[in-house]
């Protein structure tokens, strides 16, 4: 009897466990894939983290429809970027209880952008960049802020986790804070160097380490036309930078069409959205060989 | 049927007073009562009746001494033995001719209501012609209908004698001779006696005797 | 008794402006009471059951009552407006959360209930059809709004402009009805309940257009800087919020400050609780009530003067009673004849009083009758009456 009562029982409380532990997992839905990477690394397997948007969208620039909000709705916890960052929040119905503002300690030191025209790259439609700067984590200090907001939340929804996170917390700020430091300490090496952006999302990157940088409105897989590069050569005109920062590989011609103007590029990936290989840390770390190299000459 | 003998009667106030030394009706006699007004031929008729009890004497209806019974067998005997026809008719506007008919079967339980007594409340009715009327009121009928109606109801309860007090009074002189055959004809099939006062000396000598109140002594004041 | 009472109902009958005159004086007597009573303990009920459920309210300062009455149970009343600061400043005290209000608009004479998804959790709201609302523009309506209008998910329903002549007030917005909520028996049956953004769309803080970046109508167009472009009133605003033109709209200003009705605070515990109202004790723009407290208050005065009424209608009752008992001294005196007549006939004095009596039980047993058919309309409508009485 004993062979059949004893696995029984034992599957019994196997299964019960199985249930609690699945009843137990918060469901946290992010914004970006900053925050998703930040919520999985405090969290572990108390979480279950959602990145709604395709992998190919700009999550600034994604609009849910229906089936998404419902499932933000679900969630036991959202986590915005904040800085204007997701615009479609106004015109969604969030309950607000489950809202977290991960920038909110730094809100008062969000760099506002002036109006830009509207245009379009991706699938996403026009957008504009006008409003509120929002590549917060890109300032690797205020990232460490965001993860840590992200800690306080789930403790409070796990307060008998706090342990656990805060050691989670702990490993990760060790590893954003090495990044910051590198990357200051890249760039003092020449803290002179004019670079250009392809792109207005570098502006938290700039003032943390006063990276002297103005911004172009062109897209790595679109090659600019001849009003760009009219443009480019004014800016050129009064900012002599000799390196463009490109989100991604940016188009051959576009390259080699700077490269004549005395202009090289490299790559610089804000990751926004689920990088093809690697994690967040590591594609940052990537970012500070590129630019490394440039400091270095 | 009636027996007085030595009545003396007088209400609590007033200087009215009634003296009968002897009076009888017999069974199935047809007697009726003339006299001058407040000579007391209603009063009379009430102690026959047994409403009032007089101070002394002795009333028997139908071998009874009703000036000796209590006030609840004074009723009932009433209700079953005599019947009352008044000058006014005194039907209830509110019920129709039929409920009048069957009133006193509705007022009191000495009599039971029953299909068989509705029945012969309809035959009454259609005996005395007004068996159509039946649904209506009092205020639809003319006044020899509605005094057959309560003859109607005077005779249902079948009793041994019917006292009519001025029956006829307020009708015209065709009705009031059709009325008076009508009740000496259902009477005289029931074998009833008839006590009636009338002022009517043209229906007297339709009676079988005459009694006049000037025989016997009544003092009102002056 | 029984041959009484056909007596005495032929007699009523007979005499139907009397009977039905005295039906009426003592059905109103006997209902008037009880009606009030009963609309009084409804009242009462919905009155505190809403009131418990709702741990803290702020408001602006003014009238307390009708800061409760309009955020509770959206009556007519018009209380202070008060901030979306308001409730960041709850929220970011960490000692609870806030659950905005905004009552201002109606549409079709329902109010328009501007709030946010945690109002349906905390009030334990379910759908009943259809899906929770998701976007800008969209709403879910109460069980009886429903009903009245024979609405379903799919359907759409469009807000009230505040005033017919108001040239330069709110427009009105069509809204796209994405769900009906299960009855509740509470004033939320009676609502459309909207986004906090839908509100504010409405209100004209947040508006759709065509892009004036793309316009091909040069004379939509005020001023073009290089920074701005402000059109005209030319410029046509969409009244209704589709997948086509939802991306479009945008909102100005600072949204801080943009207007809430009252705010639903749930502190934590009790000790947040009253932290919280610690708080707001000595804020001069905004204040802190416990609905609870204020119902109460609202509830003593109601049955202050339900006592009033109570004692009022006594005194008319007594009044009634006692024509009624002339009323039947002088029928018994009308009857006189009659009751001589029974009597000679050979009833008893007793039969008369039977039928009195009998004439009594019927008009009482009619005036019953009448009044629990008057009382059970007054049960079965008693939320609607109430509403209308007190809440409208």
């Amino acid at each position: 009897m004993n062979t059949i009562i004893r696995p029984f029982i034992v599957s019994l409380l196997l299964l019960a466990s199985m249930a609690a532990s699945a009843a137990d997992v918060l469901t946290v839905y992010t914004v970006n894939y900053p925050l998703a990477f930040f919520a999985q690394q405090i969290g572990g397997k108390h979480i279950k983290v959602v990145l709604p948007m395709p992998p190919d969208i700009d999550p600034a620039f994604w609009e849910p429809d229906v089936m998404d909000i419902a499932g933000f709705q679900q969630a036991d916890l959202i986590l915005l970027n904040g800085a204007g960052y997701s615009k479609w929040l106004k015109r969604a119905s969030l309950p607000r209880r489950k809202l977290v503002n991960t920038s909110a300690a730094f809100q008062h030191d969000y760099i506002s952008v002036k109006q830009t025209a509207t245009h379009r790259h991706g699938p996403g439609g026009d957008h504009s960049h006008a409003g509120t700067a929002f590549t917060t984590w890109l300032d690797l200090n205020q990232a460490i802020q965001q993860a840590r907001a992200i800690m306080l939340a789930l403790e409070k929804h796990r307060p008998e986790q706090t342990d656990n996170f805060r050691q989670n917390f702990t490993l990760l700020e060790t590893e954003l804070d090495d990044l910051d430091k590198t990357i200051r300490n890249t760039v003092a090496k020449d803290p002179e160097k004019l670079f250009l952006a392809s792109h207005p999302v570098y502006q938290y990157l700039a003032r943390r380490y006063n990276i002297n940088l103005k911004s172009m409105m062109w897209e790595p897989e679109l090659v600019p036309d001849n009003s760009q590069w009219i443009a480019l050569q004014q800016l050129l005109g009064t900012h002599d930078a000799k390196w463009m920062m490109w989100e991604g590989e940016p188009d051959e011609q576009s390259a080699a069409r700077l490269q004549t103007s005395g202009i090289s590029s490299l790559v610089f990936n804000p990751c926004a959205n689920v990088p093809d290989d690697g994690d967040f840390i590591s594609v940052m770390k990537n970012n500070i060989m590129e630019i490394d190299k440039v400091f270095r000459r | 049927m009636i027996d007085i003998e030595a009545l003396e009667f007088h209400y609590a106030h007033g200087e009215f007073h009634l003296t009968v030394p002897r009076m009888s009706v017999a069974r199935g006699e047809k007697v009726a009562v003339i006299g001058p007004s407040g000579s007391g031929k209603t009063t009379l008729l009430n102690l026959i009746a047994g409403i009032i009890r007089p101070q002394q004497g002795r009333v028997t209806v139908a071998d009874q001494a009703v000036s000796s019974f209590s006030d609840a067998k004074r009723r009932d005997f009433r209700i079953s033995n005599i019947g009352f026809v008044f000058q006014d008719f005194e039907l209830l506007d509110y019920l129709n001719v039929l409920d009048n008919i069957l009133h006193p079967y509705r007022i009191t339980g000495a009599l039971k209501l029953t299909s068989q007594v509705q029945q012969q409340a309809i035959d009454l009715a259609n005996g005395l012609g007004i068996g159509d009327k039946l649904k209506r009121y009092s205020g639809e009928l003319s006044q020899g209908e509605k005094q057959r109606a309560a003859i109607c109801r005077a005779l249902l309860p079948q009793p041994q004698l019917i006292l009519a007090d001025e029956a006829t009074g307020n009708l015209d002189p065709r009705n009031k001779g059709r009325i008076i055959d009508l009740l000496f004809e259902n009477i005289e099939s029931h074998g009833a006696s008839l006590l009636a006062v009338t002022h009517d000396h043209e229906l007297l000598p339709r009676f079988d005797r005459v009694i006049d109140f000037l025989d016997f002594r009544t003092e009102t004041a002056a | 008794m029984i041959n009484s009472l056909y007596i005495a109902w032929h007699y009523l009958v007979f005499n139907k402006l009397r009977s039905a005159t005295l039906v009426a004086c003592i059905t109103l007597i006997a209902f008037l009471p009880m009606a009030l009573q009963l609309v009084l303990t409804e009242s009462e009920q919905m009155l505190q059951s809403r009131a418990a459920s709702t741990p803290l309210l702020l408001g602006a300062r003014g009238s307390a009552l009708d800061l409760v009455m309009k955020s509770l149970y959206f009556g007519d009343e018009v209380p202070g407006i008060v901030s979306m600061q308001a409730a960041d400043e709850i929220t970011d005290t960490g000692l609870g959360y806030a659950i905005p209000l905004y009552l201002r608009f109606q549409a079709r004479n329902k109010p328009i209930v501007g709030t946010n998804i945690d109002y349906f959790d905390f009030r334990k709201l379910k759908l009943a059809q259809g899906r929770m609302l998701a976007m800008l523009g969209e709403c879910v309506i109460g069980a009886s709004v429903a009903d009245e209008y024979g609405l379903l998910p799919g359907d759409s329903i469009v807000s009230s402009p505040d005033t017919l002549f108001d040239l330069a007030g709110v427009y009105a917005l069509k809204m796209n009805i994405t769900g009906v909520l299960e009855r509740s028996h509470t004033a939320d049956d009676q609502a459309v309940f909207v986004d906090l953004n839908t509100a504010w769309v409405i209100e004209g803080l947040g508006h759709g257009h065509e892009d004036l970046s793309k316009t091909r109508d040069s004379s939509v167009i005020l001023k073009r800087t290089e920074d701005n472009i402000t059109a005209n009133a030319k410029l046509f605003q969409y009244t209704e919020i589709t997948e086509e033109n939802r991306d479009g709209f945008h909102f100005h200003g600072d949204a801080s400050i943009y207007p809430l009705t009252a705010v639903i605070a749930i502190p934590n515990d009790t000790k947040a609780a009253t932290l919280l109202r610690g708080r707001y004790l000595e804020n001069q723009q905004y204040r802190i009530v416990r609905p609870t407290e204020v119902i109460e208050g609202l509830l003593e005065n109601l049955f202050r003067i339900k006592s009033v009424i109570d004692s009022v209608i006594a005194i008319v009752g007594l009044a009634t009673v006692l024509a009624i008992i002339l009323v039947f001294a002088l029928s018994v005196r009308l009857r006189q004849r009659e009751l001589t007549t029974i009597f000679k006939l050979g009833c008893s004095r007793m039969t008369a009083v039977k039928l009195i009596a009998a004439e009594i039980v019927i008009i009482l047993s009619a005036s019953s009758i009448i009044s629990a058919g008057l009382l059970s309309v007054v049960l079965a409508n008693a939320e609607t009456l109430v509403r209308i009485l007190i809440f409208n």
